[in-house]
């Protein structure tokens, strides 16, 4: 265990950028993103910041079941994010489909089809609370000690 | 294919701004933004293919999931387009229980309305206080119908909770805490001198113009077109004394000021209607059958139309869904952003107008 490893650990946990996209929802999953900066949920005590520039971000939370348009660009949106990254399906239209996976739909669920998925909130919509838990619990698991994991 | 912007700023489809994916392909001169261009399409789902040939069952689901933020008035207008075909009667008491959930959800999402504005102008201190009151809302809102989005409250010929009297107390109660604190949101917004530099005189659109353009909804009751509110046709509106809110300026601010009256008005609808909730049944019963028929109802951001036709089953043949978003958008990139004098001044004046993506697309 380095030095510099002890210092990225300390500011990665305390540093989360977050940024969510809606890849074909009802945006219901939305607005409880948004719901977690709420002062009464209040995202930004726990050092995670919402910004929606994936160039900057840590932690992409992908909302909906996967639309054509989205069918490339998500993996392009995932390309830009710097490593080290973990995605979040929030709701369950990115596991299922939830009710878009019907007979006649346009999308193809499950996104993790498309990038790798690291943790799921299912729920329609999922509450604030949940949200929050579920980035708080899978990012230290994933940024803790990043560079000596790698091969 | 015509080409009738030159793009020099994309704006979206994931922009800090924007809660859902859309794209604003804008031709500018310097920083003047000559026209702007709206590309959609990043959230069509294909809702009314699914619904066809599904039994009302299903589709009240699916027709709740249409949009998120104003769940309960698509469930409201299925529902209401169902009882027109099969001449099923509510009963006041569920008809008064109605009001009051869409009036809550309208709260919620004039709220998030008006804090995407602020977001987007950075005044987050005020975007913040907003969402916190919009919390109060939806626990009300969840404390009647049991959930926070997505509530499935209404089915034909009634509702599907009654308001317990301890629970009235507490909505009004609550009520009272949402009107004080948005008395003082709104006068922050009203006389905050940097707020009024950025909306005041900004994305102007005339009546003519908003007539022409066929916006509704707030949107074109800020540029001052009477009679373009859906509930003053509503039966049980009409038993309440609702009555519309006009503004004339027709810019930004306008259109943020409207949503804070309208708040107002939901606030005193609900206290009018829980104070007088008729007794009696919440549930009326009866069988939806074969027919045709179309309903339109006043959503937080327009006038919203359902064209059924069902078989003698209740299952659902034909559906086509008009949601108020797509005039608004339209109309605000044609009218509101062309000729603005910076690009910062394209994203607040398209919040403003407050677009649902999920919506125009479904």
């Amino acid at each position: 265990m380095s030095i510099l490893q002890d210092i990225k650990n300390a500011v990665r946990s305390r540093s989360i950028h977050v940024a969510y996209v809606d890849v074909g929802s009802c945006n219901g999953c939305d607005i409880e993103v948004l719901a977690c900066l709420a002062p009464r949920y209040d995202i930004e005590q726990y050092g995670i910041y919402v910004h929606n520039n994936p160039r900057e971000a840590d932690v992409l939370l992908v909302i909906g079941s996967v639309t054509p348009q989205w069918v490339d660009k998500l993996r392009d949106i995932w390309d830009k994010i710097p490593e080290p990254k973990v995605a979040v399906a929030i709701g369950n239209c990115p596991i299922s489909g939830c009710v878009y996976a019907r007979r006649g739909t346009l999308t193809t669920p499950p996104v993790e089809n498309y990038i790798p998925i690291a943790a799921s909130v299912p729920g329609c919509p999922p509450r604030p609370t949940e949200i929050l838990s579920a980035i708080l619990s899978v990012a230290p698991l994933i940024f803790k000690d990043y560079e000596e994991k790698q091969p | 294919m015509k080409k009738t912007v030159d793009v020099s700023i994309p704006l979206g489809p994931v922009h800090p701004c924007w809660k859902e994916p859309v794209r604003l392909k804008c031709e500018t001169a310097g920083e003047r933004v000559l026209r702007v261009e709206v590309e959609l399409g990043y959230m069509k789902k294909g809702i009314e293919r699914i619904m066809r040939g599904r039994p009302w069952q299903e589709v009240m689901f699916l027709a709740e999931r249409v949009c998120g933020i104003c769940s309960v008035i698509h469930n409201m207008v299925f529902i209401e387009t169902m009882e027109e075909i099969s001449d099923i009667a509510v009963p006041p008491r569920a008809a008064y229980l109605r009001v009051i959930v869409n009036e809550l959800d309208r709260i919620a999402s004039h709220i998030l309305a008006n804090f995407s504005y602020c977001y987007t102008i950075e005044h987050e201190t005020l975007a913040m206080y907003l969402l916190n009151t919009r919390e109060i809302v939806l626990d009300n809102l969840e404390r009647i119908t049991g959930s926070r989005v997505n509530t499935a409250y209404m089915i034909p010929g009634g509702v599907r909770f009654d308001l317990l009297p301890e629970d009235a107390v507490t909505v009004l109660a609550d009520l009272d805490k949402v009107e004080e604190e948005m008395r003082r949101h709104t006068r922050i917004f009203e006389t905050g001198p940097l707020i009024a530099l950025r909306s005041k005189g900004i994305g102007v659109m005339d009546r003519e113009e908003a007539i022409r353009s066929h916006t509704v909804g707030p949107t074109a009751r800020a540029s001052g077109v009477s009679d373009s509110d859906l509930r003053l046709r509503h039966p049980t509106y009409q038993a309440l004394g609702f009555e519309q809110i006009t503004r004339t300026e027709g810019d930004n601010f306008a259109r943020i000021m409207v949503r804070f009256q309208e708040i107002f008005q939901s606030i005193d609808l609900i206290r009018k209607c829980v104070t007088t909730l008729p007794d009696g049944p919440i549930r009326g019963g009866g069988l939806c059958r074969a027919g045709e028929g179309s309903h339109s109802g006043e959503a937080p951001r327009g006038e919203l139309t359902y064209t059924i036709k069902t078989d003698e089953y209740g299952r659902v043949l034909d559906i086509a869904i008009r949601t108020p978003s797509i005039m608004n958008i339209e109309a605000c990139a044609h009218a509101m952003i062309a000729d603005a004098a910076s690009i910062a001044d394209v994203t607040s004046t398209f919040i403003s107008s407050d677009p649902c993506v999920a919506c125009n697309e479904r």
